[in-house]
C-alpha cells in the first residue's frame, strides 16, 4: 500500500545513524505526552477553532511519538534526491521573491526550510471514486490539476500564514546538492560584480531562521500551525475537501473536462478560480483569471471591494484578497527566449505565487530560478500514498512537503503557463501592479512583447460588441494581377475587411 | 462549444503556398487600393487541437486597432466566445506574444514580412498529463 522507497528500507537496515541525528531525539524530548486521537483521514480534528492552544500543542507533539520513529524515519530519509540536482554556491536563488547566496550556510539553511515549507501535491492512488468516472487514481493524467493545488496552496499560505512564514518543525530535512567549494580568493574576486542578493534580504532571510531555530510553541505558532494544518486537509482526496482532486474535476466540467483528460493550465486557472468561489474556507479570497492577457484593474478592485460573505460577519468588514492568474503562451512550439529574463524577474518579487506550466506533457510547478534554470517542484513525483495504517499526523503531514527541490533549464519550459499572484487588499494590489508593470517593461523590448498588461478600467468597456457589429463582414475581391500579361485566374483568396 | 471544422483539410501554410514574388504582389495590389489599412495573414497554429480553422486567412486591419480590439473581433466573428473562457493567443510570427495595448500599426512597424504581409498564428494551449 504505502510506497516507501528503496532509500529508507536501506535507512532503516543502518538504524545507528539516527542517533547521530540530533534533530529528531531533540524534538521528540520535548514531547512526553502520548496521542489517544488518530488522525484519521485528513485531519477532521484540525477544523475546531475552539480548542485551546496548549491543548494543539500537545496533539501535534503526540502524534509524532504515536507515528512512532520508523515512521519519521520514511519521512525523513525516504525521498532521496532521485536525480542529482546541483546548485551553485555562486549565483542567486530565488524562491517565489526571496532571495538565497548558497555560499552561505545560514542562507542554505534559511533556503531549505522556505523550500520544504511549501506544500506539495502528487499523483496519489486508491482514493475514492470519482464520481461519473471509474477513476480512484490521477497518476497519468491530473499532473496539472496537482500543479494547480500547490499554486492554490502557495496562495493560501501567503493568506494566512504571510510569505515569510516557514514550518517551524521541518526540521530542514531537504537535501540539495551544491557545486564544491571554489578557493576563496576566486570566489572574492568575482563577488562585487556578480552578487545581487539585497543585504536586507539576507538579514531577513537570517532573522526567520532564528526565529524558527527554537522550538517555541507560543500561541502564534500554535495558531499558524493550526492555518497550515488546516490548508493541508482541504487539499484532501476525497469529495468533501473543497480544493480536493474530486472538486477540481466537478469544477472542470463546466470547461468541457473530465477526470481522465489533460488540462492546461488556463482550464486549471478557470477551475481554482471556481473552487475558490464555492470554498466556505476561503470566504474572503477571491480569484481573478486573466483573459486575453490582459488584467483589467477595475475588475480586480470591485472583486477586492466584495464584502466576505455573512458566516465571515465577525471579522470587521475589509474587503477580500486576490489571486490573480494570468495564462500566457509565451511561444509557440518552443519558449521564446525574448521572455526568459522577463520570467525570472517576476519570481524575483514576494507577489509571485508561482507558475503552473511544465515541461512538453509534463507538468511541473515553477516557485523561482538560479542562473539558467528553474526552480520547480514535481507533482508526478512518487510519494507514499498515505493509507489508513499509517495516516498518523506527522507521516501524512509530511507527504505534502516536499524534501528534494528540482531544476529545469530556462529553454526546456513550454510556453503555455498560467502565472499567479496575490496581494491581501486593494492596496496592496496598487502596488503590485506598479511593480509587475516595472518587471514587465524592464525587458529591453519594452511593452512591444510584454508577456501581458494591465488595463484601466473593466473588461467590459473594451468589449467592442458595438465595434464588432458596426464592422460588418465583408469579403473583398482583389483581382489578381497576372504576371506579364498571362490569364488572369479569380482569386480563391479574398481579404477579409475589418 | 467550438464549431466543427469548416474544411475537411487543413491548407497548408500561406507562404508555401505562394512563392514570395506573388505575395509581394498581392501586398503591393491591395495596398494601392486601400492604403489605409493593413494586409495581416492568420493561421491556426500547426499542432492546435482545439480551436477551430478560420475559414478566412487574409485580413485588412484599420491600422489603430489596438491588438486587444483585433483578437477580440477575430474570436467574436468566429464564435470563440470570450465567455468561454477558451484560451485564444495570437502569436506574432509564431512565437511572440505582443502587449495588447499596442495598435496593428506598431506591430506591424516592428514585425511586418519581407513580403509586406504581417503573419500571426493562432493557438490555445497545451495539455500536459503524461
Amino acid at each position: 500500500m504505502n510506497s516507501v522507497s528503496p532509500s529508507s528500507v536501506q535507512y532503516l537496515s543502518t538504524g545507528e545513524e539516527d542517533l547521530l541525528r540530533p534533530e529528531p531525539s531533540r524534538f521528540l524530548a520535548h514531547s512526553p505526552s502520548r496521542g489517544e486521537k488518530n488522525y484519521n483521514g485528513y485531519f477532521n480534528g484540525a477544523e475546531s477553532p475552539s480548542q485551546n492552544e496548549a491543548l494543539e500543542v500537545d496533539k501535534i507533539k503526540s502524534k509524532l511519538i504515536s507515528a512512532g520513529i520508523s515512521a519519521w524515519n520514511n519521512v525523513k530519509y525516504g525521498w532521496t534526491v532521485k536525480t542529482k540536482t546541483n546548485f551553485s554556491r555562486t549565483s542567486p536563488l530565488y524562491l517565489l521573491g526571496h532571495c538565497y547566496s548558497l555560499e552561505l550556510e545560514d542562507d542554505i539553511e534559511a533556503f531549505k526550510k522556505d523550500f520544504v515549507t511549501r506544500l506539495w501535491l502528487t499523483y496519489r492512488r486508491e482514493f475514492p471514486q470519482l464520481e461519473g468516472s471509474i477513476w480512484t487514481t490521477d497518476c497519468g493524467w491530473g499532473c496539472m490539476l496537482r500543479s494547480g493545488q500547490m499554486l492554490l496552496a502557495q496562495g493560501l499560505m501567503a493568506h494566512f500564514l504571510t510569505r515569510g512564514w516557514t514550518w517551524p518543525d521541518s526540521l530542514a530535512a531537504v537535501e540539495i546538492e551544491l557545486e564544491p567549494f571554489r578557493p576563496r580568493s576566486f570566489l572574492k574576486a568575482g563577488v562585487s560584480s556578480s552578487r545581487q542578493v539585497p543585504t536586507a534580504q539576507r538579514g531577513r532571510n537570517r532573522r526567520t531562521q532564528e526565529l524558527c531555530a527554537e522550538f517555541i510553541w507560543n500561541s502564534q505558532d500554535a495558531e499558524k500551525e493550526r492555518h497550515h494544518r488546516n490548508i493541508i486537509s482541504w487539499f484532501g482526496d476525497h469529495p468533501a475537501a473543497s480544493f480536493g482532486v474530486h472538486q477540481l474535476v466537478e469544477h472542470g466540467k463546466s470547461s468541457g473536462k473530465k477526470a481522465g483528460d489533460w488540462y492546461g493550465p488556463s482550464i486549471v486557472a478557470h477551475i481554482i478560480r471556481r473552487s475558490v468561489e464555492e470554498a466556505c474556507e476561503t470566504q474572503d479570497l477571491t480569484v481573478y483569471v486573466a483573459q486575453d492577457c490582459t488584467v483589467y484593474k477595475a475588475d480586480v478592485i470591485r472583486l477586492c471591494e466584495q464584502t466576505p460573505a455573512a458566516c465571515d460577519s465577525n471579522l470587521p468588514a475589509k474587503g477580500k484578497s486576490v489571486i490573480i492568474l494570468v495564462p500566457v503562451r509565451l511561444g509557440g512550439e518552443t519558449l521564446n527566449p525574448v521572455y526568459m529574463s522577463c520570467v525570472k524577474e517576476i519570481f524575483k518579487l514576494e507577489w509571485c505565487v508561482g507558475i503552473i506550466g511544465g515541461k512538453p506533457k509534463h507538468s511541473l510547478y515553477f516557485i523561482g530560478f538560479q542562473g539558467r534554470f528553474f526552480l520547480t517542484i514535481d507533482s508526478e513525483e512518487c510519494s507514499p500514498l498515505p493509507s489508513k495504517e499509517v495516516s498518523t499526523f506527522p507521516l501524512l503531514h509530511k507527504s505534502f512537503h516536499c524534501t528534494s527541490p528540482r531544476k529545469m533549464a530556462l529553454s526546456k519550459m513550454d510556453p503555455s503557463c498560467t502565472i499567479g499572484f496575490y496581494a491581501r487588499n486593494k492596496t496592496e494590489f496598487e502596488a503590485l501592479c506598479v511593480d509587475v508593470t516595472r518587471v514587465l517593461n524592464s525587458s529591453a523590448f519594452r511593452e512591444t512583447y510584454s508577456i501581458f498588461t494591465f488595463a484601466e478600467g473593466h473588461a467590459q468597456d473594451y468589449r467592442l460588441d458595438d465595434l464588432c457589429s458596426q464592422l460588418s463582414e465583408q469579403a473583398v475581391q482583389v483581382p489578381n494581377i497576372g504576371k506579364r500579361g498571362k490569364a488572369k485566374r479569380p482569386s480563391t483568396e479574398d481579404f477579409v475587411f475589418l | 462549444e467550438m464549431p466543427p471544422f469548416e474544411r475537411s483539410q487543413e491548407l497548408r501554410p500561406f507562404k508555401q503556398r505562394k512563392c514570395f514574388a506573388t505575395r509581394k504582389d498581392e501586398v503591393t495590389n491591395i495596398k494601392s487600393k486601400f492604403p489605409n489599412k493593413l494586409p495581416v495573414i492568420i493561421e491556426r497554429y500547426s499542432k492546435e487541437k482545439v480551436l477551430p480553422l478560420l475559414p478566412k486567412t487574409k485580413f485588412l486591419a484599420p491600422p489603430e486597432l489596438s491588438l486587444c480590439q483585433f483578437v477580440t473581433i477575430i474570436r467574436i466573428r468566429n464564435r470563440m466566445a470570450i465567455e468561454s473562457n477558451q484560451a485564444f493567443y495570437l502569436l506574432v510570427n509564431n512565437r511572440t506574444l505582443c502587449g495588447m495595448s499596442l495598435t496593428l500599426a506598431e506591430i506591424y512597424a516592428h514585425n511586418q514580412d519581407e513580403d509586406g504581409f504581417l503573419y500571426m498564428t493562432y493557438a490555445s494551449q497545451e495539455m500536459f498529463g503524461a
